[in-house]
């Protein structure tokens, strides 16, 4: 298992750094108000995407097969 | 197999085999402890000591590559072996690992292969890499069924999710530890999709028992590793020569797991805290914003002022320039003002401040 969401296939870090750029954007030289509300709407459904998938997301254990007790290869 | 008769009439030879045949059907490896005297290695290849008590001492060779960790007269050891007889007729113990016992003495090897691989630079801070910050992909060397390694899975699980964690299930003490380890770093290694982080962790112990994490073939893999690596060993207190070469050292395994992966929670209220940032953020730029627009329409309204006043004030200036022009002002001084042909005996008018008067011109002389 990867930390991709299924939708949106992106990963939390993917999510993540997306948010803090619609978030730097509010104080960036681009920001008008006219977009200022659609862009926090979006922030806000960001935010609970990656709240979601963090809770949601399991790690996957695996013990290898693979034998170190002797010389051996694979 | 040398056949044993009722009387038996053996050369030299038949006899050391047979005694070595029966050495090593009843005593195939034996562990003893003593202290190490008269060490010293032949030719870089072959290592020679005896190990002695108060009562009793035994020569032992071995080869140097199985010196794993530093070995000097005085020294309390443990060593296993296979007694043998050599061919000419001499006692010895033929050593396949040998590991420093007590504390002083584990205290004293760590120390000389500390020195040893720090004048190396192995330790060198300028050769350890970051870590990942969020991975996706590790990989563990511990044992499963060590209470460390359920530390580290549990806090790795209570902080983070999504990660794909391959696991190498190794003896993390004794004699074949070090060995395993290696075997398993190679094995991660040369994987063609390489793990972004290799984490080697182990519970607390005894100095004896933490002992396979300062062997000198094990530290020298750690420090080749083309995977950045992350070494847990022990307790808070404890500090192995596995800790120092490692890229990051984690003081327990569950502080390995901290430093391996965010905490989630932190993140959501992270994230939420961003976003809640947004709204207060909006409103102070649509006031920033009105204030901008309330200025610059005061500073219009200011601007059309001066002007006015400006105008104003050019206007009164040509109404006094006007008003010295006036001629009335130039008859009232006394002056007169004269109308049509000065022309000998044309009629003239002229005006006065009090009057005009008609008169006829009689004589005109050039000036």
């Amino acid at each position: 298992m990867s930390q991709v969401n299924k939708t949106s296939q992106k990963t939390i870090q993917q999510k993540t750094i997306e948010l803090h750029e619609i978030v730097a954007w509010f104080d960036s030289d681009e920001f008008t108000l006219e977009k200022a509300m659609d862009t926090f709407k979006k922030a806000e459904a960001l935010a609970a995407d990656i709240e979601h998938d963090l809770l949601s997301l399991k790690n996957d254990i695996q013990v290898i097969k693979q034998k170190f007790d002797t010389e051996t290869s694979e | 197999m040398v056949k044993i008769k009722m009387s038996p009439k053996l050369s030299v030879s038949e006899y050391i085999a047979l005694t070595n045949q029966t050495l090593e059907y009843a005593y195939p490896t034996v562990e003893i402890e003593g202290e190490v005297a008269g060490f010293k290695i032949n030719q870089g290849k072959y290592v020679f000591f005896d190990i002695k008590d108060a009562g009793a001492s035994v020569g032992c060779f071995m080869m140097v590559y199985a010196l794993r960790v530093p070995i000097e007269d005085g020294m309390k050891v443990i060593i296993s072996a296979s007694p043998k007889l050599t061919q000419w007729g001499k006692f010895s113990l033929t050593v396949r690992a040998i590991r420093p016992s007590g504390e002083g003495s584990l205290k004293k090897s760590f120390e000389i292969l500390k020195a040893k691989l720090d004048s190396e630079g192995l330790f060198a801070l300028d050769r350890k890499r970051l870590l990942p910050q969020s991975p996706q992909h590790i990989a563990v060397i511990s044992s499963t069924q060590a209470a460390g390694y359920a530390d580290f899975i549990k806090i790795l699980n209570d902080r983070w999710g999504g990660v794909a964690v391959d696991v190498a299930h190794v003896q993390v003490q004794g004699a074949s530890a070090p060995d395993q380890i290696i075997r398993a770093i190679k094995y991660f290694n040369e994987r063609e999709v390489l793990p972004e982080v290799l984490v080697i962790i182990r519970g607390g112990g005894s100095a004896d028992d933490l002992s396979a994490f300062n062997d000198e073939l094990l530290v020298r893999e750690i420090a080749g590793s083309r995977i950045p690596t992350l070494v847990g060993v022990g307790h808070e207190v404890d500090e192995s020569l596995s800790d120092l070469v490692a890229d990051k050292s984690a003081a327990t395994p569950s502080n390995a797991a901290q430093i391996i992966v965010p905490d989630k929670y932190e993140t959501i209220r992270s994230v939420q805290s961003s976003v809640r940032t947004l709204l207060p953020r909006m409103e102070r730029i649509v006031s920033e914003q009105q204030t901008e627009v309330r200025a610059l329409l005061r500073a219009i309204l200011q601007t059309i002022d001066r002007q006015v006043d400006e105008k104003l004030a050019e206007n009164q200036q040509s109404r006094t320039i006007l008003a010295q022009l006036d001629p009335r002002r130039v008859l009232e001084r006394g002056y007169a003002l004269l109308r049509g042909d000065v022309t000998v005996g044309n009629e003239i008018q002229i005006e006065t401040k009090q009057a005009i008067i008609k008169a006829e011109v009689r004589d005109v002389t050039s000036k």
